[in-house]
């Protein structure tokens, strides 16, 4: 069977739920993952998905905005069902509570007791995670450090969106829908599997040491023992007071053996910056340019193909800033046309997780 | 007293990795976002006991005995 996607734009559950039923539950997936624009009643949609392909696993999240091969969408929901073929084994926890607490050792218990294995001694090279988190939380970081000190298996995955709401995004499993919570999902794939991350930036020569932080509000106080604020407009050479119009072309890249990890500004304040993700005190960044998402995009995705071979599927976890940048520059139908000949799902996110969570990046699960 | 640091960085990859360049990789990944770049560092720099206290915990988080 290997993978299908499915789309539907139809508003009403039942029906929408029946399309993309019709084009999946033939080939009797054994995986199906949704993206769901949060316009669908969260508490409807779940139990309706769950219900249409009974035997399989069924996971997903809302967004803010959709990505299907050939296509960005809204308001939509788009669909892969994945054969047992691609996916031989799967096992889906939900983390409650993530804004509070640090449940994830629950989770990889219950990974241990179903394949039978320590975390740390899974092999990387035969499982990988998705991990899919609220996106209002500002848990992210936490989440995904204590699955690094668990485990080295590679937890891709990004976090959920509720179309720039910034109201209520949630994760679907187990046919409910979830708020405060991160899904985890460890799957064993038969297959060759690999990882794109993707962030459209160069390093420029200036850096910028954060040298104050209020690390759990994700707000940079002072950067080289300057106001941030200040700081930053002298390494982009902006004015302080009209600062924010250069936060999306030159954020902030954590180096780590010349690829940035990406801190985005997201505004400042009094003299601070708070950032999309969080800044340990002492964290020396590069000043970040932009560069071009689609030829980026497009080399990446060669570059795969190049060295391991035919994609048959990919997971995109797409930022929403990098969404709002393609729309400004009238490129979402070529960025979602990088994707045509490749059965591709994805979606817009709130901050994306590969290692650690980063901003302003595509992370890529890639089946081949 | 210097070095330390860097000995210490080095103590964390190679017991998580046991031999594993990949791992090793990953973990120096995962030292640099927990905000200890152990290429900010030799066995020349100062010990910084600040930064041993986070190296300490970030063994202890990795489940590394240093």
């Amino acid at each position: 069977m290997s993978v299908i996607t499915a789309f539907t734009e139809e508003k009403v559950i039942q029906t929408a739920v029946q399309e993309i039923q019709s084009k999946l539950a033939v080939s009797q997936p054994k995986v199906v993952l949704y993206f769901a624009s949060s316009s669908y009643n969260p508490q409807e949609i779940a139990p309706a998905m769950n219900h249409a392909f009974p035997g399989a696993a069924v996971f997903g999240c809302t967004t803010s905005g959709e990505i299907i091969s050939g296509k960005m969408a809204k308001d939509s929901i788009v669909a892969m069902g994945f054969g047992d073929d691609i996916i031989g084994d799967i096992n889906i926890q939900i983390v409650h509570d993530i804004s509070t607490e640090d449940n994830v050792k629950q989770a990889f218990n219950a990974f241990e007791g179903y394949y039978q294995t320590p975390a740390l001694e899974l092999d990387p090279t035969k499982y990988v995670g998705i991990v899919i988190c609220d996106g209002l939380t500002r848990a992210e970081e936490k989440i995904i450090d204590s699955i690094g000190n668990l485990t080295d298996v590679t937890f891709i995955g990004g976090s959920a969106g509720d179309d720039l709401k910034f109201a209520n995004t949630y994760v679907f499993a187990n046919g409910q829908a979830y708020s405060n919570a991160a899904l985890l999902a460890l799957l064993k794939p038969i297959g060759t599997f690999d990882f794109i991350k993707t962030q459209s930036f160069n390093p420029t020569n200036k850096t910028l040491v954060a040298t104050k932080v209020d690390e759990a509000n994700r707000i940079v106080i002072e950067f080289d023992h300057k106001p941030a604020v200040e700081a930053y407009a002298q390494a982009i050479e902006h004015s302080a007071e009209a600062v924010n119009a250069g936060f999306m072309s030159h954020p902030l890249g954590l180096m780590i053996d010349d690829e940035p990890y990406v801190r985005s500004p997201q505004q400042a304040n009094a003299g601070a910056i708070t950032f999309y993700c969080n800044v340990k005190e002492g964290m020396e960044m590069s000043v970040l340019e932009s560069t071009d998402i689609i030829a980026d995009t497009t080399t990446a995705i060669e570059k795969k193909q190049a060295e391991i071979g035919t994609i048959k599927a990919i997971i995109n976890f797409n930022c929403i800033l990098r969404t709002l940048q393609l729309e400004s520059q009238g490129n979402c139908q070529q960025y979602g046309e990088i994707f045509t000949k490749i059965p591709t799902i994805g979606f817009s996110t709130y901050g994306e997780a590969y290692i650690g969570h980063i901003n302003q990046t595509a992370t890529m699960l890639v089946f081949f | 007293m210097a070095g330390k640091i860097k000995a210490m960085c080095n103590t964390i990859i190679a017991k998580r990795a046991n031999g594993n360049p990949v791992i090793e990789k990953l973990t120096k990944t995962k030292l640099v976002l927990k905000g200890v770049n152990p290429d900010q560092f030799t066995a020349s720099s100062p010990d910084d006991q600040v930064i041993i206290g986070k190296l300490v915990q970030i063994a202890k988080d990795l489940g590394v005995t240093l």
